[in-house]
Protein backbone atom coordinates (compact mmCIF):
# COMPACT_ATOMS: atom_id res chain seq x y z
CA UNK A 1 0.00 0.00 0.00
CA UNK A 2 1.62 3.52 -1.19
CA UNK A 3 1.58 6.20 0.99
CA UNK A 4 1.90 10.07 -0.37
CA UNK A 5 5.21 11.79 1.48
CA UNK A 6 4.11 14.86 2.88
CA UNK A 7 7.40 16.90 3.11
CA UNK A 8 6.74 20.21 5.23
CA UNK A 9 9.78 21.90 4.38
CA UNK A 10 9.09 22.13 0.83
CA UNK A 11 6.31 23.90 -1.08
CA UNK A 12 4.30 21.90 -3.28
CA UNK A 13 4.95 21.27 -6.81
CA UNK A 14 3.24 23.73 -9.18
CA UNK A 15 2.12 21.61 -11.91
CA UNK A 16 3.42 20.99 -15.54
CA UNK A 17 3.20 24.04 -17.58
CA UNK A 18 0.24 24.54 -20.12
CA UNK A 19 3.13 25.33 -22.82
CA UNK A 20 4.94 21.63 -21.73
CA UNK A 21 1.19 20.15 -22.59
CA UNK A 22 0.56 21.54 -25.65
CA UNK A 23 4.21 21.28 -26.68
CA UNK A 24 3.56 17.35 -25.70
CA UNK A 25 0.11 17.07 -27.42
CA UNK A 26 1.38 18.16 -30.80
CA UNK A 27 4.29 16.13 -30.14
CA UNK A 28 2.19 13.27 -29.88
CA UNK A 29 0.14 13.83 -32.88
CA UNK A 30 2.56 14.36 -34.95
CA UNK A 31 4.13 11.20 -33.90
CA UNK A 32 1.05 9.29 -34.34
CA UNK A 33 0.71 10.84 -38.08
CA UNK A 34 4.42 10.04 -39.01
CA UNK A 35 3.77 6.21 -37.82
CA UNK A 36 0.10 5.81 -39.51
CA UNK A 37 1.93 7.61 -42.60
CA UNK A 38 4.79 4.83 -42.98
CA UNK A 39 3.02 1.69 -41.34
CA UNK A 40 -0.38 1.77 -43.33
CA UNK A 41 1.02 3.05 -46.69
CA UNK A 42 -0.37 5.72 -47.22
CA UNK A 43 2.77 7.58 -47.67
CA UNK A 44 3.90 4.82 -50.33
CA UNK A 45 6.93 2.90 -48.84
CA UNK A 46 9.76 5.11 -47.07
CA UNK A 47 14.06 5.16 -48.17
CA UNK A 48 15.25 5.11 -51.97
CA UNK A 49 12.92 1.65 -52.51
CA UNK A 50 9.74 3.85 -52.71
CA UNK A 51 11.41 5.33 -56.18
CA UNK A 52 12.24 2.04 -57.56
CA UNK A 53 9.86 -0.07 -59.63
CA UNK A 54 8.79 -3.21 -58.18
CA UNK A 55 10.33 -5.83 -60.61
CA UNK A 56 13.32 -4.53 -60.87
CA UNK A 57 16.19 -6.33 -59.57
CA UNK A 58 17.64 -4.66 -56.46
CA UNK A 59 21.02 -2.48 -56.89
CA UNK A 60 20.73 -2.63 -60.70
CA UNK A 61 17.56 -0.40 -61.11
CA UNK A 62 17.89 2.82 -63.47
CA UNK A 63 17.02 5.97 -61.92
CA UNK A 64 13.70 7.59 -63.02
CA UNK A 65 13.89 9.92 -66.02
CA UNK A 66 13.10 13.60 -65.23
CA UNK A 67 11.91 14.00 -67.96
CA UNK A 68 14.14 16.80 -69.36
CA UNK A 69 16.54 17.53 -72.20
CA UNK A 70 20.09 16.46 -71.76
CA UNK A 71 22.53 19.23 -72.89
CA UNK B 1 29.25 20.00 -11.76
CA UNK B 2 29.72 23.75 -12.74
CA UNK B 3 32.07 25.30 -14.85
CA UNK B 4 33.95 28.38 -14.58
CA UNK B 5 32.60 31.20 -16.07
CA UNK B 6 35.02 31.85 -18.76
CA UNK B 7 34.73 27.95 -19.99
CA UNK B 8 30.62 27.93 -19.35
CA UNK B 9 31.51 31.04 -21.97
CA UNK B 10 33.06 29.36 -24.63
CA UNK B 11 30.64 26.01 -24.42
CA UNK B 12 27.82 28.90 -24.67
CA UNK B 13 29.75 30.53 -27.72
CA UNK B 14 30.17 26.92 -29.48
CA UNK B 15 26.46 25.54 -28.67
CA UNK B 16 25.52 28.72 -30.26
CA UNK B 17 27.57 28.94 -33.26
CA UNK B 18 26.90 24.44 -33.96
CA UNK B 19 23.18 25.14 -33.76
CA UNK B 20 22.77 28.24 -35.59
CA UNK B 21 25.29 27.03 -38.28
CA UNK B 22 23.35 23.77 -38.49
CA UNK B 23 20.35 25.96 -38.66
CA UNK B 24 21.77 27.69 -41.72
CA UNK B 25 23.09 24.57 -43.62
CA UNK B 26 19.29 23.28 -43.42
CA UNK B 27 18.08 26.52 -45.07
CA UNK B 28 20.79 26.08 -47.83
CA UNK B 29 19.95 22.56 -48.25
CA UNK B 30 16.00 23.58 -48.80
CA UNK B 31 17.20 26.00 -51.19
CA UNK B 32 19.38 23.04 -53.10
CA UNK B 33 15.91 20.94 -53.14
CA UNK B 34 14.09 23.85 -54.40
CA UNK B 35 15.91 24.83 -56.82
CA UNK B 36 16.32 21.17 -58.28
CA UNK B 37 12.60 20.76 -57.71
CA UNK B 38 11.72 24.02 -59.96
CA UNK B 39 14.79 23.52 -62.25
CA UNK B 40 13.77 22.26 -65.94
CA UNK B 41 17.60 21.26 -66.46
CA UNK B 42 18.12 17.09 -65.59
CA UNK B 43 22.12 18.73 -64.74
CA UNK B 44 21.10 21.25 -62.10
CA UNK B 45 18.55 18.50 -60.59
CA UNK B 46 22.22 16.31 -61.12
CA UNK B 47 23.98 18.42 -59.31
CA UNK B 48 21.64 19.24 -56.01
CA UNK B 49 21.87 16.16 -55.76
CA UNK B 50 25.16 15.68 -55.48
CA UNK B 51 25.80 18.72 -53.35
CA UNK B 52 22.99 18.05 -50.53
CA UNK B 53 25.00 14.49 -50.15
CA UNK B 54 28.04 17.21 -49.75
CA UNK B 55 25.93 19.26 -47.34
CA UNK B 56 24.25 16.76 -45.44
CA UNK B 57 27.70 14.21 -44.52
CA UNK B 58 30.06 16.95 -44.00
CA UNK B 59 28.39 20.31 -42.76
CA UNK B 60 24.84 19.08 -41.39
CA UNK B 61 25.79 16.21 -39.68
CA UNK B 62 28.75 17.53 -38.35
CA UNK B 63 27.40 20.30 -36.74
CA UNK B 64 23.99 18.50 -35.17
CA UNK B 65 26.52 16.07 -33.83
CA UNK B 66 28.53 19.16 -32.11
CA UNK B 67 25.23 20.66 -31.52
CA UNK B 68 24.02 17.66 -29.05
CA UNK B 69 27.14 17.45 -27.53
CA UNK B 70 27.99 20.78 -26.75
CA UNK B 71 24.12 21.25 -25.62
CA UNK B 72 24.38 18.37 -23.22
CA UNK B 73 27.45 19.43 -21.62
CA UNK B 74 26.19 23.25 -21.81
CA UNK B 75 23.04 22.29 -19.66
CA UNK B 76 25.00 19.85 -17.42
CA UNK B 77 27.87 22.44 -16.55
CA UNK B 78 25.62 24.79 -15.45
CA UNK B 79 22.62 25.41 -12.65
CA UNK B 80 20.22 25.11 -15.35
CA UNK B 81 20.72 20.77 -15.44
CA UNK B 82 19.37 18.73 -18.90
CA UNK B 83 16.48 17.94 -16.85
CA UNK B 84 15.26 20.19 -14.53
CA UNK B 85 14.02 22.66 -16.70
CA UNK B 86 10.87 21.65 -19.34
CA UNK B 87 12.44 24.31 -21.68
CA UNK B 88 16.19 22.60 -21.34
CA UNK B 89 14.39 19.35 -21.69
CA UNK B 90 12.40 20.14 -24.48
CA UNK B 91 14.77 21.41 -26.65
CA UNK B 92 17.57 18.35 -25.83
CA UNK B 93 14.60 15.57 -26.88
CA UNK B 94 13.56 17.71 -29.98
CA UNK B 95 17.75 17.88 -30.86
CA UNK B 96 17.99 14.11 -30.06
CA UNK B 97 14.83 13.35 -32.07
CA UNK B 98 15.69 15.67 -35.08
CA UNK B 99 19.34 13.97 -35.00
CA UNK B 100 17.66 10.85 -35.36
CA UNK B 101 15.81 11.36 -38.12
CA UNK B 102 19.26 13.16 -39.83
CA UNK B 103 21.18 10.16 -39.25
CA UNK B 104 18.56 7.82 -40.63
CA UNK B 105 17.33 9.70 -43.84
CA UNK B 106 21.02 10.53 -45.12
CA UNK B 107 21.62 6.96 -46.56
CA UNK B 108 18.42 7.84 -48.56
CA UNK B 109 20.00 11.03 -49.86
CA UNK B 110 23.41 9.38 -50.76
CA UNK B 111 21.87 6.62 -52.85
CA UNK B 112 20.32 9.25 -55.24
CA UNK B 113 23.18 11.37 -55.18
CA UNK B 114 24.81 7.89 -56.33
CA UNK B 115 22.74 7.52 -59.17
CA UNK B 116 23.21 11.04 -59.91
CA UNK B 117 26.87 11.05 -60.02
CA UNK B 118 26.93 7.56 -62.13
CA UNK B 119 24.03 8.21 -64.53
CA UNK B 120 22.84 10.73 -67.24
CA UNK B 121 19.61 10.94 -66.06
CA UNK B 122 17.66 12.78 -62.46
CA UNK B 123 15.40 11.80 -59.67
CA UNK B 124 13.01 14.57 -59.02
CA UNK B 125 10.39 12.59 -57.43
CA UNK B 126 13.07 11.93 -54.26
CA UNK B 127 13.32 15.59 -53.87
CA UNK B 128 9.46 16.37 -52.30
CA UNK B 129 10.94 13.84 -49.69
CA UNK B 130 13.73 15.91 -49.08
CA UNK B 131 11.43 19.20 -49.03
CA UNK B 132 9.34 17.07 -46.11
CA UNK B 133 12.05 15.69 -44.41
CA UNK B 134 14.55 19.17 -44.34
CA UNK B 135 11.24 21.44 -43.87
CA UNK B 136 10.64 19.74 -41.15
CA UNK B 137 14.30 20.14 -39.54
CA UNK B 138 14.05 23.35 -39.94
CA UNK B 139 10.67 23.78 -37.94
CA UNK B 140 12.50 21.58 -35.12
CA UNK B 141 15.16 23.97 -35.14
CA UNK B 142 13.33 26.87 -35.17
CA UNK B 143 11.45 26.04 -32.45
CA UNK B 144 14.42 24.88 -30.46
CA UNK B 145 16.18 28.36 -30.93
CA UNK B 146 13.17 30.04 -30.05
CA UNK B 147 12.79 28.26 -26.44
CA UNK B 148 17.01 28.47 -26.29
CA UNK B 149 15.52 32.85 -26.25
CA UNK B 150 12.56 32.88 -24.32
CA UNK B 151 13.35 29.63 -22.15
CA UNK B 152 9.62 29.68 -20.66
CA UNK B 153 9.03 29.19 -16.73
CA UNK B 154 8.26 25.55 -15.78
CA UNK B 155 10.52 23.04 -13.24
CA UNK B 156 10.61 19.70 -13.88
CA UNK B 157 9.66 17.37 -10.47
CA UNK B 158 13.36 16.57 -10.78
CA UNK B 159 13.94 20.37 -10.59
CA UNK B 160 11.84 21.34 -8.05
CA UNK B 161 13.67 18.51 -5.80
CA UNK B 162 16.73 19.31 -6.37
CA UNK B 163 16.29 23.27 -6.43
CA UNK B 164 14.81 22.78 -2.96
CA UNK B 165 17.48 20.68 -1.68
CA UNK B 166 20.09 23.20 -2.80
CA UNK B 167 18.36 26.01 -1.14
CA UNK B 168 17.81 23.95 2.15
CA UNK B 169 22.00 23.19 1.71
CA UNK B 170 22.84 26.87 0.68
CA UNK B 171 19.97 29.49 1.49
CA UNK B 172 21.83 32.59 -0.25
CA UNK B 173 23.12 30.11 -2.99
CA UNK B 174 20.13 29.93 -5.35
CA UNK B 175 20.84 29.90 -8.76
Amino acid sequence: MSQTQVRPDRPPYPGTPRWVKVFGIIGIVLVLVVVIIMFTGVGGKHGPDRHIPSGAPSGHTPPIENGVQQP
Amino acid sequence: MSMTPGLRKFVLTAHVISSVGWLGAVVAYLALAVAALTSADAQMVRAAWIAMELTGWFVIVPLALASLLIGVVNALGTPWGLFRHYWVLVKFLLTVFATIILLLHMPTVSYFAGVAARTDSANVFGLRGELIHAGGGLLVLLVTATLSVYKPRGMTPYGWRKEHEQRKASPSNSP
